[in-house]
């Protein structure tokens, strides 16, 4: 037997075996013994087989198109066509087990359960077997065409796309240009919109993916053109009740997207201007006769026919929307939040008709309205709506602040002449003027003039950083105190507010992994909500209402006793409290929201996240690599030590060699000269100057004969440096490289250089210990210079004489070890270490932030970027998972309520208005959490900077006297 | 044949089993309960009707 068969034998075995004892289980349950069970077993053995029969080949057929769809990249209709062969099968199983517990059901009391089932047997078991031949045969023919599908396939394909033929084309040697359309949607408001749209648009023919993202308004779509345009993508999204626009760029971009929600928030004012003072009304109508509302309330408001002319006009003005749009939603195969909303004001509005019209007709008689119901229904939804209008135009405020730092004019030379033109208009070599106070238009380099710089906004910096000629300016900074004109080298979509723009918006727009499982539960959610309304209602239709109904009941916050109500009204009820207190809204919310405002806390920060994917690795690290050097070091030399021989003085010895060195175009020569010029010693040029490859320098200078250089150059000129040996050793051993200075013949004393740490870097590694992070550096210098380093830092993890290419290895070899770690990197040349690392963080960017790699870019040069990535990252995520917490805790919650668990102690109903309010509050909690992401402020802001750390920064050392 | 008549047959076909089973009711009840059977099976239906039909006809020669 074929190994493929295998499995879904066993499976199907196993169903059959499962449901039979099922069958015994359930049974035995409600008979007076094992014996009593057997014997119904005996006597309905047919059935019995038949079902289980069924459902082992359901079950079978199911494993084995699994095997077939993983095997061949995968049908997504045929999985749900087979999933739903199985509901219908299952079905059937439970149909016929309650069939069979006709007999037994009496024993615990079940009377009316046992009448309907003896009376219904027949229909039951028709019923009971064709959804079970239903399925197999959806299976089969999902099987069969798979196979078909595969067979016509030269070669394995790619997921075959379900909207035609353009994805074959790679399987036959070709390949066809996607192109993407980027498009703005307003009047989305919850997560199933997205799922429609995305439903929607994906099944369009041609499309071959699309992302909608619900915080920022946007969706991606990709397709073949010719295939499908993107005026029918826009009319697909616009049939279903959506504006949709092609995003624009910068300022435009802002202003469309303010004027389309101002127009939502407008829109939804207006109908609460409607909604409110009418559904008060109602209310009031409502409660006329209680408390002491007889004495303020005219009895009028009371009456029934004015109740229904009050509501009326609440449900076919503000409410009519959710009718219209959740029939273009249906048209094209949607269901969404708009018909929740629409089924539960109809079947409220409807019921509160047939009880004015008809009272005797069995739903609470004329006591039992519900007008309010339908009016504050709708009036809580429009709220709901007004809101999330609100709230999402400041969720994106962090793009709208960057987006207002662009300035509109630039002044410009040009012929001679200084012209204002806009700032979009400025081209690459323009000369531009900047006076005090203006906002600076373009990046450029400095020609001439002096100024500080705020740019705060672009980079974190808190202070305003020193502008002269030849530094580069970022546009959208504030110029403060002097005026200097620059040329322009990046201006449009080049610039680095440009490109910081549109990183953050990337990122916004992207989906997180957890995301995606919110939006999976948020989109098939409306679609098993109706199931679940439905199944509730047709069980309390015929049992629920039978058996547990008490003339006590209740409904919750009104003052309506269902005392008359018939079982339809009583089912009809629960079905639509359901329907209403389900909302998606909240965990469809949960990950956007908190993503946009932890991605643009970042940004405030100089903090550029690629994508949501990469917030939530960064919460997630537990080791980090940092690049030695020019990450944790400058990447150049410095004098760290000077240390001269008995009797001799530190500027005497350092003004020596510098002044030999002045000439000299070696590093460890530039690093003295320089040395020596921080700490204001004039150096002067060498009488004489001669290089020694592989010895140092023979100078004179002042009258003097100078030897700068290592022990060989010594040795050669018989200088005994025995006196010094001992320090020079010392030093050595903290990875520093040693120069020996002779003056006459003598030795005068020694110059230690070595790559100095960058400011902070100390205070970053020890606060990233702290987190827990395990910190290892990376470097090719060798081990001894590489620990010397790791020493001052506080490092332990050493990963030293690592050759660039072999850098991806060693981040490899650590994810290896079950670590999920972070390589921070200049982003250029650790640029493969940066990739491979599950977040790469590309640090001193500066504005050339589109060559950056990495999925974290820190426009700064400072390390501290690192600790406030990963505090950012962690307080986003924490603020995901507690969203998503209250999220489900509300629907987990509330459903079963709603559906009548607790009526059998309590007898209360949830009525349709308490649902609508409980779920405009789990909205209004999810967003009011998200906004606290705003009062979040780094561990390093709330502490004052520290003072160089004496290894680090300390110019002289050691043996200085 | 659209999914919005495959959807409302099968809807319906659910209302009349609603309807059968519901013989021993009020009228009100039996009626109403299939209108509201209906509605919901129509909406539960046309999720997945539509798109397998789309796709079904892309396939077509």
């Amino acid at each position: 037997m074929s190994r493929s068969y295998s499995k879904p034998i066993a499976f199907g075995l196993l169903g059959s075996i499962s449901l039979i004892g099922l069958y015994l289980g359930i049974v035995r349950v409600g008979s007076a013994s094992w014996p009593h069970t057997v014997d119904l077993l005996v006597t309905d053995w047919y059935l019995v087989a038949a079902v289980a029969t069924g459902f082992g080949i359901q079950m079978g057929l199911f494993t084995h198109l699994r095997q077939v769809l993983r095997q061949n990249g995968g049908v997504r209709s045929a999985t749900a066509m087979a999933a739903g062969g199985t509901a219908t099968s299952t079905t059937s199983m439970v149909a016929c087990c309650l069939h069979h517990l006709a007999e037994v059901l009496p024993i615990i009391g079940l009377s009316g359960a046992a009448v309907f089932f003896t009376t219904y047997k027949v229909p039951v078991i028709l019923f009971g077997l064709a959804t079970n031949g239903l399925g197999i045969g959806i299976m089969l023919r999902a099987i069969r065409r798979h196979t078909r599908a595969v067979r016509t396939s030269p070669r394995p394909s790619p997921r075959v796309s379900p909207q035609g033929g353009t994805p074959m084309l790679p399987a036959i040697g070709y390949e066809v240009g996607r192109e993407t359309l980027q498009l703005h949607i307003s009047g989305m408001s919850c997560a199933s919109c997205v799922s429609s749209i995305e439903g929607a648009v994906g099944n369009l023919p041609g499309v071959a993916r699309v992302t909608v993202t619900l915080t920022a308004g946007t969706a991606s779509v990709e397709y073949y053109p010719g295939t499908v345009t993107p005026a029918q993508i826009k009319k697909t999204i616009r049939d279903l009740g959506y504006e949709a626009a092609e995003r624009l760029d910068g300022a435009a971009a802002l202003d469309r997207e303010r004027e389309a929600r101002q127009r939502e928030i407008t829109r939804q004012g207006r109908w609460m201007l409607v909604a409110w003072p009418l559904g008060f009304l109602v209310m009031l109508g409502t409660f006329q006769a209680m408390w002491i509302l007889p004495r303020f309330v005219p009895e009028v408001l009371g009456n029934r026919l004015v109740l229904f002319a009050l509501t009326t006009p609440i449900v076919f003005g503000p409410g009519l929307q959710f009718f219209v749009n959740s029939y273009r939603g249906l048209r094209l195969g949607v269901a969404d939040m708009n018909l929740l909303y629409a089924t539960g004001i109809g079947a409220a509005y409807l019921i509160a008709i047939i009880n004015t019209f008809w009272p005797d007709a069995g739903f609470g008689g004329p006591q039992a309205t519900f007008y309010e119901a339908a009016a504050l229904l709708t009036a809580f939804i429009i709220l709901g709506r007004y809101l999330e209008a609100l709230t999402r135009g400041r969720a994106s405020e962090a793009i709208r602040k960057l987006m207002s730092l662009q300035p509109k004019i630039a002044r410009v030379v040009r012929d001679e002449a200084e012209i204002e033109i806009p700032a979009d208009e400025v081209e690459v070599d323009d000369l531009v003027l900047v006076r005090p106070g203006e906002r600076i238009p373009v990046d450029g380099v400095v020609l001439d003039g002096y100024s500080a710089v705020d740019q705060s906004m672009l980079t974190g910096e808190s202070m305003p950083v020193e502008k002269r000629a030849g530094d580069e300016v970022i546009g959208g900074t504030m110029n403060k105190t002097g005026a200097f004109r620059f040329r322009a080298t990046r201006v449009g979509r080049e610039t680095a507010l440009a490109q910081i723009i549109k990183l953050v918006e990337d990122a916004q727009a992207s989906k997180a992994p957890i995301q995606k499982l919110a939006d999976l539960v948020a989109g098939k959610f409306i679609f098993w909500v109706h199931v679940l309304a439905l199944a509730v209602f047709l069980f309390w239709f015929f049992l629920g209402y039978d058996v547990f109904f008490s003339p006590q009941t209740r409904l919750m916050l009104t003052p309506y006793t269902l005392a008359g109500v018939g079982v339809f009204g009583f089912a009809l009820l629960i079905s639509v409290a359901v329907l209403v207190i389900s909302c998606p809204c909240a965990v469809g919310m949960a990950t956007p929201s908190a993503m946009m405002a932890g991605t643009g806390k970042a940004a405030e920060h100089g903090i550029l996240f690629k994508g949501a994917d990469a917030v939530e690795a960064a919460s997630r690290l537990t080791a980090i690599i940092f690049d030695k050097t020019g990450t944790l070091t400058r990447g150049e030399p410095a004098v760290t030590d000077i240390v001269p021989a008995p009797g001799g003085d530190v500027a005497g010895l350092l003004g020596l060699a510098a002044s030999a060195e002045v000439n000299s175009e070696h590093p460890l020569g530039e690093a003295i000269v320089r040395g020596a010029r921080e700490r204001g010693l004039a150096v002067g040029p060498p009488e004489s100057f001669e290089a020694v490859p592989g010895r140092g320098v023979i100078a004179r200078s002042a009258g003097r004969d100078v030897l700068l250089g290592n022990r060989k150059l010594m040795a050669d000129r018989a200088v005994a440096i025995d006196a010094i040996t001992g320090e020079a050793e010392r030093l050595e051993g903290e990875g520093k490289t040693v120069m020996f200075l002779a003056v006459d013949g003598r030795p005068a004393g020694l110059i230690a250089v070595a790559d100095t740490l960058k400011p902070n870097s100390i205070q970053a590694v020890g606060l990233l210990r702290r987190f827990g992070l395990e910190v290892a550096m990376l470097t090719g210098d060798n081990r001894r210079t590489a620990e010397a380093i790791a020493r001052q830092l506080g490092i332990d993890q050493v990963l030293a004489e690592v050759l660039p290419q072999d850098k991806a290895s060693e981040v490899q070899r650590l994810q290896g070890a079950g670590h999920r770690v972070a390589m921070v990197g200049d982003g250029i040349n650790d640029a493969p270490a940066l990739a491979q690392a599950d977040v790469g963080m590309a640090i001193g960017s500066g504005t050339d932030i589109a060559k950056e790699s990495g999925h974290v870019v820190l426009v700064k040069d400072d390390l501290r970027d690192v600790v406030t990535t990963i505090e950012v990252a962690r307080a986003t995520m924490r603020k995901v998972k507690q969203n998503l917490f209250w999220a489900f805790v509300y629907n987990a919650v509330t459903i079963p309520v709603a559906a009548g668990l607790l009526y059998t102690r309590t007898y209360l109903v949830v009525s349709p208005e308490m649902a609508a309010f409980l779920m405009a509050i789990s909205s209004l909690t999810v967003t009011l959490n998200t906004t606290l992401l705003k009062r979040f402020v780094p561990t390093l802001r709330l502490r004052p900077e520290p003072k160089p750390a004496g290894g680090a920064l300390a110019p002289v050392a050691g043996g200085q006297s | 044949m659209n999914a919005g008549l495959i959807g409302t047959i099968l809807a319906l076909a659910a209302a009349v089993i609603f309807a059968a089973a519901a013989s021993g009711s009020t009228p009100v009840a039996r009626y109403g309960g299939a209108a509201w059977v209906f509605i919901l099976m129509w909406i539960i239906l046309m999720p997945m009707l539509a798109p397998w039909l789309r796709r079904r006809r892309m396939r077509e020669p």
